[in-house]
Parts: structure tokens; C-alpha cells; sequence
């Protein structure tokens, strides 16, 4: 099969048996890979009351059809389970060099089931497919075990890693690669903890075989050649995304003391020019990539040994260095190792901690919660401590381990009010006060609150912040958009930063693949991949949908406090019309059940079927559903 | 021609890899390609490009005469080489490389193809 | 005195390139910011993240000399 590297390997980890399969040809057209599989696996396989943590979840290892290709750009790989954090379908994607690797060992997919008797990890050599004890590395941090099974197994090998977060079921546990590319979100390095996977060790010596290899080489090659001379080049190759700090600042969606503000007065010290000027060693690129917006870095903080650090970028210095209000970079730089190596979410760790932060402010977390320490703003050995503790899940730090919103339900009194998440997962770094289609963006999203879903900023200011007509359509485009790359597992940041077109990414594929595909055909069926996971939220956790469609308490009721956004807040009057909206434009009832109607036109009836068992299929709308779903709109900067 | 390297500026990003044995083997598969990288992390922190110097100490080294210095570069010659694997040790770079599939060592033509892709110049040709 | 912008994506449909795909010559009277010189050609400071001149990051306070070639950098989409 061109393009694919042709076996899917089924593991049971209570028993060990390993099974390979010829990837199905069928499958792969139908849902081309990562995203894609990881809904289909899911949905058909994992019963409905599985614990997210036992042995009925499935934690699935998914390249894409672009994965290890001449593209712009093949570097990914997805993870995929139920998550933890959110109890719904969780995809996650990591770029570096994995990926590339197990298609090139001939691998297209992993799917784990049950638990192992005792820790193990996951030996691939090509042909040699074994499960090895790994209780020697139990324990170990992620980066520490990357360096030292580099040094057992040979540097030619990658290597992805959980940290004693990921062995401890804290649910937003993260996969590391690649000393700093992660599968961030969703809690997926907790699931592959449950499991007992300590690590995933490959390589791959076969290579790729395409359809059409002269055509894919022309297309990348004069693409590569085009975009040298992009006028977003250049800054992009010497910052990566940390130079967004200061624009976000300066238009008041910065997160900073845990969203209280979203202007953060000392942002000079945490930005994009300070990590270059004062942290920078190299450049450092996932495979494939000549953007290379990994910085690879040093933080040199007083009293505290130097850490090798990728980053930080954006996200991590929005919710690290705003929300816990670290003055210097260093600071965040030193807690973004931290995270890497126990194996947190920078993004959903900083905002745990910013959480801690501001029940400590209030009162409601004391000394005497945090065994004599405190936990102050921008401190930190205070920052140290409490991860130390929610790593190893003591006192306070167990309520933590569960992430802003179980945190929340568990410490009470009301803190629930300034959990910044939504289905059980935090937000990016981007406040939504002033930013509409972004508060929908969130609380729509089929993962918990995340911006590679949608992020439209752009489009809020292009199409007037004050305003919440439209919004919703545009949102939805974005929704079947973005996840196409983490489907056809892409960086994004080619059509995002330097005008790649979505058509070329076709054109990579079926050159790549001899399929005819459309870029119509693969919009349809990213809504489908939505409509899927929407249908299998409600079938795990109830109806209406509408009911889990739900903004924290501070995005509705608190107006910006100050700042460039100051005095403004959509409201919840606003944000209830933005969801009728999003319903109607998406041929849902207004509950935010999908009808059969739109199921039916997906190709999914199957999942009408499964809703209307459990009471929650849509109700049929009149006139129909909209023949259009979502409004395109190529926000300015993508 | 020779192929400079300016080893700060490499990103590991393996472009120029796939365009060797994309040009080479019409295959995508970095573990052909005729230049290597090393990566040094976590500590120091770089990427070391490899590629060959022609320095010459293959032809010195290899027992059958099958590698020989024609127009840009060392070729090896597949009816000679027997494949001992002698030049890959005898080169004091590690840039001759092996596969498993390959009847012979793989070693660089100097076609320049990898330069053409390179967006850091971190390898440039050397007039 | 005369400043160069350069930009792609959909800033680039603003500002109206001539000189190359990418690049607008202007012309510019007086000692001002960047932000009223982004104004005056109509392209929306809002959407501007920074400039990149010289390859250094300025902010849209930078009062342009003559013969800067100055990037328009839009936001990007995160990490």
C-alpha cells in the first residue's frame, strides 16, 4: 500500500500477545490516519462505561497518511484514547521524529488493550516487535529515560517516554519525544501509564514507497523553494511562537494570574526576544520541517541547576509565565523542564497550578494544605513544591492531579467559578472576554478546550470583537479545518504561517497514496470525525450535549478587571445565542444533539442508531439541515 | 566541489536525507542517505551534519581496488565491492554509510541535491 | 524618504504589493510610527503582530528611517 507502511500491530498487554495485521486499505482511505483512526477505533471498540484508567480503554499509536513523507509537512503522530481528563475522545499529536520512524519500521498503527502484569515498553526493530520489562525505568523522568534508553538501545532509535506523572494518573499527563515535542493534552501519557507502557522504542530501516514519487518531490520541492522567501520566514525560524507574547498582550488576551487578567504587566521579561536574546542554543526542527520553530534552550535560574529545555513556546509561556506570573524567562524556562521531565502538560499544568494560585490568593488552599509551603504568584520553589506534590499525589496535590475542573468539584466553595476549562480539559492561552468565536471555540471543541481544534482569534478581530453574528459559522470551518492536519497528521503551520494550500496538501496525498481525493472529500469527513466524537461524548456521559457546551463562571460573569480589553465580556446571553447558532449551523437540534439527518449525510447512521438508544438523537429540523456547514473565513494570520 | 557544513545552523530536520535517496534509490528513507546527522542532545544541544570530506582514506583502505576517485567524488564500484565493510571503518568521518538492502556501502556523489533543500545553510556548496 | 513592507497571507491582499510578490515600496513624509504609516496605507495595525527589521523584533512604536525593508509579521496560531 504506497504510503503506508503496510501492518497494524494489535497488542493485548494482559496476556502479550502481539498480532500483525495488513493495515486495512479501506480503513486508511476512509479515515487516512491519527485523528482519523483513533475516532473510528474508538468508537467501535471501547464500551461506554469503560474507566478511562482500566483495562477496557484503548490507548492507540497513530501516524497519518502525510506521516514520514516528502510534504509540507509528514511529522506527526497521534495518540489517541479516552480521555481522563474529559471522559470523551481524546487525540493528541506530537511532532519530531517518531512517527516517521514506525512507518518507516512498517507500522501504521498500534492499538493496546488491557493492562500489563508489570511495567513494560514497547521494543521495535523493524520485523522485531517485543514487549520488554521496563521496570528498571519505572520511576525514571521522561527526558532522564529518553537519554538513558538512547545509551541501552542505540541513538538510533526514537524514543517516546512517560514521566511518574504518566505512572501516577495524573490526568493531564503528557508523552515525550525527542527531548521536548509532546503529546500534550487530553491526559494521553496517563492512559498509556494505566497500561503500564513506560515507553515506545523504534526503528525503522524500510522507508516509504509513493504512488507518484517524481510528482510529490516536484510539489515540496518548489513549495520549499516558494516559502524560502516568505516574508513570515525568516521571524519564524529565529522565534518559533514565542514571539506571539507581546501581541496577545497588547490585545488583551493574555492569561495571566489565572485569567483574572489578561494583561500581564511583565511580559518584556517572558517574551519571544528575551528567549532568543538570553536562553537560546539552537534551532531545532521535527522531521522533515524548514520552519524549525523549536528553540532549544537554557535556563539559568539563581540557585538552581541549568536545564536543556525545547521551548518554551507560546502556549507554555502563556500558561506558565501569565498564569502563574513568572517575571523571567529563565523562570518559565526552568518550569518547562520540570513539566517535561515528571511528564505534565505545560499548557493544563500551568493552569493547575495558576488554579492552586489563586485559591491560595483567596485563602481557600493555606500553608497548612501544602505541608508549611506557600504558593505565591511568580515563585518558583512554591511552583516546584506543589508539582512535587501533585506528581506524587500528597494532600492537596491528589485534588490537583485531576485537573482544574475535578480539583474544583473536590475543593468546593465555589472555586469552580475560576476553573478556566471546559469538559474537564483548560484552556489555551488566549482569554475569551473579548474574543467570541474563541469562548466558542473552547466550549464546542470535541477534546475539552483546545486551540488546535479552533483557534480564531484572527477571525474575532477581523470580523469586530463586540460582535457575535456570524461567529459560529466561521468557528465550525475552522472545526473541520484544523483537525485535517492532525488527521492527515501535518504540522499545520505550513498553511497557517506560510500560505501552503490545503489543495497542495491534497495533492501531497495522492501522489503519495494514487488516491483521488478532494479537499471537498476530506472537509466531509472531518465533520464526520466530529459528528462521530460529539455522538460518543453523549453516549459515555449522558444528554443533552448541550449541557457539557458550558463556559466557566469568570469567561461569563467577570468583566477584563484591566488592560486593552478592559470592561469587556461576551456574557452569557451572548454565548447561549452563539450556540444556537452553532446548532442550527450544524444541522443539530438546539439541545446540541445531532439528528439522524445530518448522521445519515456523513455516512455515520450507525452512531443516530447508538443515540437514539440512549434517548439523545437529535430532533429533526425543520426545513432540514443547512446544505452548507460553516462559513469560510482564512483568518489573517492562517 | 566539496559541501560546506556550518554545524549551528543544522535542525536535524533530515530534508536533506530524503532528497538523497528520494534522487538516489526513489525511495523516502533516511537510513540510505549519504549524509548523516548526529544528533547531541540533550546536552550540548546540537545537530552535527556529516557529509564527506574526500579525504581519500576509503581508496587507500579498500582491499579490492572497487573505490575510486572519478569527476566530483569517490564512487564504489558495485562489480568489485564485495561489501567487507572495511572503507566504513577505515573513514575517519563516519560518512560511509550501510543498509541492509544495499549490495554496496553507500557514500556521497556530490550531486548537491541535500544543499538545494537546506533552509539554514547549515549545508552550502563549497565553490 | 523611502521604506519598503513586505508581507504574506492576507495582509498581503492590504498592503498591495509592486514590487515583488511581496514587497510595497512607500514613500513617507516626516518622522512618524510605523502604526500611522500602517494606517495611512491601509493595512490594520490590529493584525499586525510585529515588524521584523534588520532582524530584530520591533514593536509598531518604531519610527522607520530611510531604506528600511520591514516585515509585517501577522499572529501565529500558538505552540
Amino acid at each position: 500500500m504506497d504510503g503506508f507502511g503496510g501492518t497494524t500491530l494489535r497488542i493485548d498487554l494482559a496476556t502479550g500477545n502481539i498480532r500483525k495485521t495488513a493495515t486495512d486499505p479501506a480503513l486508511a482511505r476512509e479515515w487516512m490516519g491519527a485523528r482519523g483512526f483513533v475516532s473510528k477505533i474508538l468508537y467501535d471498540e471501547v464500551p461506554r462505561d469503560a474507566d478511562p484508567l482500566g483495562p477496557d480503554n484503548r490507548f492507540i499509536v497513530a501516524p497519518g497518511v502525510l506521516t514520514g513523507s516528502f510534504s509540507p509537512v509528514g511529522s506527526k503522530i497521534g495518540f489517541g484514547c479516552i480521555s481522563p481528563a474529559t471522559n470523551g475522545h481524546a487525540d493528541s499529536s506530537m511532532g519530531g521524529h517518531l512517527g516517521p520512524e514506525l512507518k518507516y519500521a512498517g507500522y501504521d498503527l498500534i492499538v493496546f488493550k488491557n493492562i500489563a502484569p508489570e511495567p513494560q515498553y514497547l521494543y521495535i526493530d523493524d520485523d522485531t516487535v517485543e514487549l520488554r520489562p521496563a521496570g528498571h525505568y519505572w520511576g525514571m523522568g521522561s527526558l532522564d529515560l529518553e537519554k538513558r534508553m538512547k545509551d541501552d538501545l542505540g541513538k538510533d532509535f526514537q524514543i517516546a517516554t512517560i514521566g511518574p506523572s504518566g505512572e501516577n494518573g495524573i490526568v493531564f499527563s503528557c508523552i515525550t519525544h525527542d527531548f521536548g515535542r509532546q503529546a500534550g493534552r487530553c491526559g494521553v501519557g496517563a492512559v498509556m501509564g494505566s497500561k503500564k507502557i513506560k515507553a515506545i522504542a523504534v526503528r525503522g530501516s524500510k522507508g516509504l514507497k509513493a504512488r507518484d514519487l517524481p510528482s510529490l518531490t516536484k510539489l515540496t520541492y518548489d513549495i520549499i523553494q516558494r516559502t524560502k522567501t516568505h516574508p513570515n520566514m525568516a521571524p519564524w525560524q529565529k522565534y518559533g511562537t514565542a514571539y506571539f507574547v507581546g501581541w496577545s498582550n497588547e490585545r488583551g488576551c493574555f492569561p495571566t494570574r489565572n485569567f483574572q487578567q489578561t494583561y500581564f504587566e511583565d511580559w518584556k521579561g517572558i517574551d519571544g526576544e528575551k528567549l532568543v536574546e538570553e536562553c537560546l542554543i539552537s534551532d531545532k526542527a521535527c522531521f522533515g520541517c524548514w520552519i524549525n520553530c523549536g528553540k532549544y534552550s537554557k535556563a539559568k535560574v539563581p540557585g538552581k541547576p541549568d536545564k536543556y529545555v525545547e521551548g518554551p513556546e507560546y502556549e507554555t509561556i502563556a500558561l506558565i509565565g501569565g498564569s502563574c506570573a513568572f517575571k523571567s524567562i529563565h523562570e518559565v524556562a526552568y518550569a518547562n523542564n520540570l513539566l517535561d521531565n515528571v511528564g505534565m502538560d505545560t499548557m493544563s499544568g500551568g493552569s493547575t497550578v495558576a488554579f492552586a494560585m489563586e485559591c491560595y490568593q483567596r485563602g481557600i488552599i493555606t500553608k497548612d494544605d501544602l505541608e508549611g509551603h506557600e504558593l505565591r504568584w511568580g515563585n518558583i520553589d512554591d511552583f516546584e513544591h506543589v508539582i512535587d506534590m501533585i506528581v506524587h499525589r500528597r494532600g492537596i496535590g491528589d485534588a490537583l492531579a485531576h485537573g482544574t475542573k475535578g480539583a474544583a468539584e473536590k475543593i468546593g466553595k465555589g472555586t469552580i467559578h475560576f476553573a478556566s476549562q471546559a469538559k474537564g480539559m483548560e484552556f489555551s492561552g488566549y482569554d475569551t472576554r473579548w474574543y467570541p468565536a474563541q469562548l466558542l471555540s473552547y466550549c464546542t471543541c470535541d477534546i475539552g478546550a483546545h486551540h488546535s481544534k479552533s483557534w480564531a482569534i484572527t477571525a474575532d478581530i477581523e470580523l469586530g470583537r463586540d460582535t457575535i453574528e456570524g461567529k459560529a459559522a466561521v468557528v465550525i470551518y475552522l472545526q473541520h479545518l484544523r483537525p485535517l492536519f492532525d488527521t492527515w497528521s501535518c504540522c499545520r503551520l505550513f498553511w497557517g504561517e506560510i500560505d501552503v494550500s490545503p489543495e497542495e496538501h491534497v495533492d501531497a496525498i495522492n501522489y503519495l497514496t494514487g488516491w483521488d481525493a478532494t479537499l471537498e472529500e476530506c472537509f466531509k469527513m472531518s465533520e464526520k470525525i466530529w459528528n462521530q466524537n460529539r455522538c460518543h461524548y453523549i453516549e459515555r456521559n449522558g444528554g443533552p450535549g448541550r449541557k457539557f457546551d458550558i463556559a466557566p463562571g469568570r469567561h461569563l460573569t467577570e468583566p477584563v478587571p484591566d488592560g486593552p480589553a478592559e470592561g469587556k465580556l461576551v456574557g452569557s446571553e451572548n454565548f447561549e445565542k452563539m450556540l444556537d447558532d452553532y446548532y442550527a449551523n450544524r444541522g443539530w437540534d438546539v439541545e446540541g444533539n445531532p439528528t439522524r439527518e445530518i448522521l445519515e449525510l456523513l455516512g455515520i447512521g450507525y452512531a443516530a442508531d447508538n443515540l437514539e438508544k440512549v434517548g439523545f438523537l437529535g430532533k429533526p429540523i425543520e426545513g432540514g439541515v443547512p446544505a452548507v456547514r460553516g462559513r469560510k473565513l482564512k483568518p489573517m494570520a492562517m | 566541489m566539496k559541501i560546506k557544513v556550518t554545524k549551528e545552523k543544522c535542525t536535524g530536520c533530515k530534508l536533506c536525507q530524503q532528497i538523497c535517496t528520494i534522487t538516489h534509490y526513489n525511495e523516502i528513507n533516511p537510513k540510505k542517505a549519504a549524509i548523516g546527522i548526529e544528533a547531541q542532545f540533550p546536552e550540548p544541544g546540537y545537530f552535527l551534519p556529516k557529509v564527506c570530506v574526500q579525504c581519500g582514506k576509503c581508496e587507500e583502505a579498500c582491499p579490492v581496488d572497487a573505490i575510486h576517485h572519478e569527476g566530483d567524488a569517490y564512487v564504489i564500484h558495485k562489480d568489485e565491492c564485495t561489501n567487507c565493510g572495511i572503507c566504513v571503518e577505515a573513514c575517519p568521518f563516519g560518512v560511509i554509510f550501510t543498509h541492509a538492502d544495499l549490495p554496496t556501502p553507500i557514500i556521497c556523489d556530490f550531486c548537491m541535491k541535500c544543499t538545494e533543500v537546506c533552509n539554514t545553510g547549515a549545508i552550502v556548496v563549497e565553490d | 524618504m523611502i521604506i519598503y513592507l513586505r508581507s504574506g497571507g492576507k495582509l498581503k491582499d492590504r498592503l498591495k504589493p509592486d514590487v515583488d510578490q511581496y514587497t510595497r515600496r512607500i514613500e513617507v513624509e516626516g518622522d512618524k510610527p510605523l502604526r500611522d504609516i500602517l494606517n495611512e496605507v491601509g493595512v490594520p495595525d490590529s493584525l499586525v503582530a510585529f515588524a521584523f527589521i534588520n532582524g530584530k523584533l520591533e514593536r509598531l512604536e518604531y519610527r522607520p528611517v530611510d531604506g528600511d525593508v520591514i516585515t509585517l509579521q501577522p499572529p501565529v496560531s500558538g505552540g
